[in-house]
């Protein structure tokens, strides 16, 4: 790519990110997370549920985009069939589903397991379980009256 | 039986820690046991959290029923005089001063065993002994164990004052500040000793009626729920049956669910939503539900069958349901469950059973009319792709009270040990507990028509089902792999998952403690009138309409409610 003298003592110098228009003109233009939605969401997919849900506090925008579905899915396993996704969202959710069932079972895990933060890859058995349970969860809702969720049992810590 | 209120220092015996060890023996002796209290601590190893039984035969000896000692009974002179003629001649004579037993001792003991417990097939692993536990908590707690073991066997020899004092020594150690009654054995002895006294003091022994009848169906099902969330053991029993029942209906678009008891229904969201999810898309689903009617003019089950309607509604799962209210599983007959049959039929049926078939067994076992035989026979007619049955591992069905009494003494201080270790509130451990009290009420107090609770361990339930004609169906690895994950999420690292000839146990430190089994039809074809209507075949076809029908069964108010939905 052909750099213009000129504008490579420019950026030398400043250190901000160049905007390079044909014509010639130059701006300097402050790199600002906000206005680049896809980037955010990129970085916001690979947090854990933790740091998603602090990072909801920071301001309105990051707190449309963390309760994303799509920022959820790659938490509860990453990209899924389309009949099960189909089925995620009639039960809940994605969000609810890291909530009630996947979140729980990894901050167990990682009780045992100290200094991994990352997102656990799930088995296919893994999944079925969490699918199993957060049905449960589904109908438990239904119920008038029921009490409480008999997925109260993840929730306890060791 | 006056033995222990006569003198004024004698009551003290048994709550006095103080009390030296060589008194105690001579009160036991008097009780007709023989033992040594250092040996006593070879059967019950307390952990801080644990109660641990271990029948070793050679260390303890319990005095044959025929030649027990009464302690203070004039009439049974002979007796007492032949036990004393026996003891003489038999070597073990428990030296009544405390001093370390010599060797030989040691090996008159262990040449003359006494089997402890009749059933000796109760395996249960040796705990270490950890030194936390105060002496005064293990010395109470052996007391315990074995005025628990004297009152079962007053109670068996129908000596009730005997049996009575027993038990208010028993509730004066429970009271003392010695033990503690949170956990292990001081909580179990609880219970057990509120079923002794229920035995005790309600009239006849309960024949005609059940005394442990004492909650009403809603009450039941709150029981339940708890017991259900506190522990496992539904849990695993419902995941494993789906898992069996999945894998039977893969490549079929009609299938057929007979619930043998419904209760909320909370098996079967997992499996409809796995039914959902499998590759070919979700079959046409029919749960039919049993259940005891309601007392109180709603409909449950058919509120649970639109409930499940629900569900599959919303994740895109044909569904219907129809529900069977029947007290016994034995006034339900076939035509009630409308599966339809014959050559053209295109559907599978699946039976469940979670703890039903137990309650249908009698003492009675050479007669061939009874109602577990006809029931197996039905289910047999229905021509069932595979029938899943779960059910407790122990063996409760013995006509001897004392063979029950010390089965159910192990199998319940385990289960109690694992609510303990387990997750769950207060509340929900203490109603999952109740769940339990019931159980043991009904295995101590009642007999005849009115003991339910007769469990019987896997190995009799495959004779049972080989002979009437099923053959057993393994649950595979998938199944094993559930069982496994699921318990790594349940807190209480105790549990334990085993595979046996195709079928899973789930048990509390190697103690094994509920079954789960699937079978299927033997390749021998029986002669059965397969009897249906005709009508029956309408229904299947894809009615996709909502409507009811009802249907009664012969001995019980009900309705029989047929809920379709898309």
């Amino acid at each position: 790519m052909h750099c213009h003298p000129h504008h490579r003592r420019r950026i030398e110098k400043s250190g901000f990110h160049n905007v390079n228009n044909y014509d010639g003109n130059t701006a300097n233009v402050p790199f600002n997370l906000n206005d680049n939605v896809d980037v955010l969401a990129e970085i916001l997919s690979r947090l854990d549920g933790r740091t998603l849900g602090l990072a909801a506090c920071v301001c309105r925008l990051w707190s449309v985009m963390c309760r994303q579905e799509a920022v959820w899915e790659q938490l509860c396993g990453g990209k899924v069939a389309k009949e099960e996704k189909s089925v995620v969202i009639a039960l809940g959710g994605y969000r609810r589903l890291y909530h009630i069932c996947v979140g729980p079972v990894q901050n167990r895990m990682q009780d045992v397991d100290e200094g991994r933060r990352r997102s656990i890859r799930w088995g296919r058995h893994e999944i079925q379980l969490f699918m199993s349970l957060f049905s449960i969860d589904y109908y438990e809702r239904l119920g008038c009256g029921s009490r409480g969720s008999s997925l109260m049992f993840l929730c306890k810590a060791r | 039986m006056a033995a222990y209120r006569s003198e004024g220092t004698a009551a003290n015996i048994w709550f006095d820690p103080t009390a030296k060890s060589a008194e105690i023996e001579v009160r036991l002796a008097e009780a007709g046991y023989l033992g040594r209290v250092a040996d006593l601590q070879q059967v019950y190893r307390p952990d801080e959290r644990r109660t641990v039984f271990s029948p070793d035969p050679q260390i303890i000896q319990f005095s044959d029923s025929s030649t027990i000692i009464h302690g203070n009974n004039p009439s049974d002179l002979s007796g007492w005089v032949d036990s004393m003629l026996s003891q003489i001649s038999t070597p073990a004579m428990p030296p009544l001063l405390s001093s370390a037993p010599s060797e030989d001792e040691r090996q008159q003991i262990q040449s003359n065993p006494f089997q402890f417990c009749q059933t000796s097939t109760v395996q249960v692993p040796s705990v270490t002994y950890q030194s936390q536990v105060p002496q005064m908590d293990l010395d109470s707690g052996i007391q315990l164990v074995h005025l628990l073991m004297t009152c079962g066997e007053s109670v068996q020899r129908d000596d009730t004052p005997m049996a009575i004092s027993v038990i208010d020594e028993m509730r004066s150690i429970l009271l003392s500040n010695n033990i503690n009654t949170t956990f292990g054995i001081g909580k179990v002895a609880g219970y057990f000793i509120d079923a002794l006294t229920r035995r005790l003091f309600t009239s006849g022994g309960g024949s005609s009626s059940c005394c442990c009848d004492f909650f009403s169906t809603v009450e039941s099902e709150i029981l339940y729920q708890n017991f259900y969330e506190a522990c496992p053991y539904l849990k695993f029993a419902h995941f494993t049956a789906n898992q069996a029942i999945l894998e039977a209906f893969d490549g079929h678009d009609c299938v057929h669910v007979i619930d043998f008891s419904l209760m909320h229904g909370l098996q079967w969201p997992a499996l409809i939503q796995a039914l959902a999810l499998r590759p070919g898309g979700p079959p046409f689903l029919r749960i039919t539900g049993i259940g005891p009617p309601s007392s109180d003019g709603r409909d449950s089950l058919r509120e649970i069958g639109l409930r499940l309607a629900d569900l599959a509604r919303s994740i895109g799962v044909r569904f219907a349901f129809r529900g069977v209210a029947a007290n016994r599983l034995d006034d339900v007959k076939p035509w009630m469950l409308h599966v339809a049959a014959g050559p053209a039929a295109k559907e599978v049926v699946a039976v469940n059973s979670v703890m039903q078939l137990h309650r249908l067994l009698t003492d009675d076992v050479d007669n061939d009319a009874t109602s577990i035989n006809s029931v197996l026979g039905w289910i047999h007619d229905l021509k069932p792709k595979i029938i899943t049955l779960v059910e407790q591992e122990a063996d409760h069905n013995n006509k001897n009270f004392m063979d029950r009494f010390t089965e159910s003494l192990f199998y319940y201080s385990t289960m109690f040990d694992s609510l303990d270790a387990g997750g769950g509130n207060n509340e929900q451990r203490g109603l999952a507990e109740v769940y339990l009290q019931r159980e043991i009420c009904n295995v101590l107090c009642c007999e005849g028509a009115s003991r339910t609770e007769r469990h019987e361990p896997l190995t009799k339930w495959r004779a049972r089902m080989s002979g009437a004609g099923f053959k057993t169906r393994h649950l595979g690895s998938n199944a094993y792999k559930q069982a496994s994950m699921l318990l790594t999420l349940f807190s209480g690292d105790g549990y334990c998952v085993e595979e046996i000839d195709g079928c899973l146990m789930l048990g509390w430190h190697s103690r094994p403690l509920i079954s789960a089994s699937a079978w299927r039809i033997g390749d021998d074809v029986r002669n059965s009138n397969c009897s249906t209507d005709d009508n029956s075949t309408l229904m299947m076809n894809n009615n996709n309409n909502g409507g009811s029908s009802t249907t009664n069964s012969s001995s019980s108010t009900s309705s029989n409610n047929n809920i379709n939905s898309n």
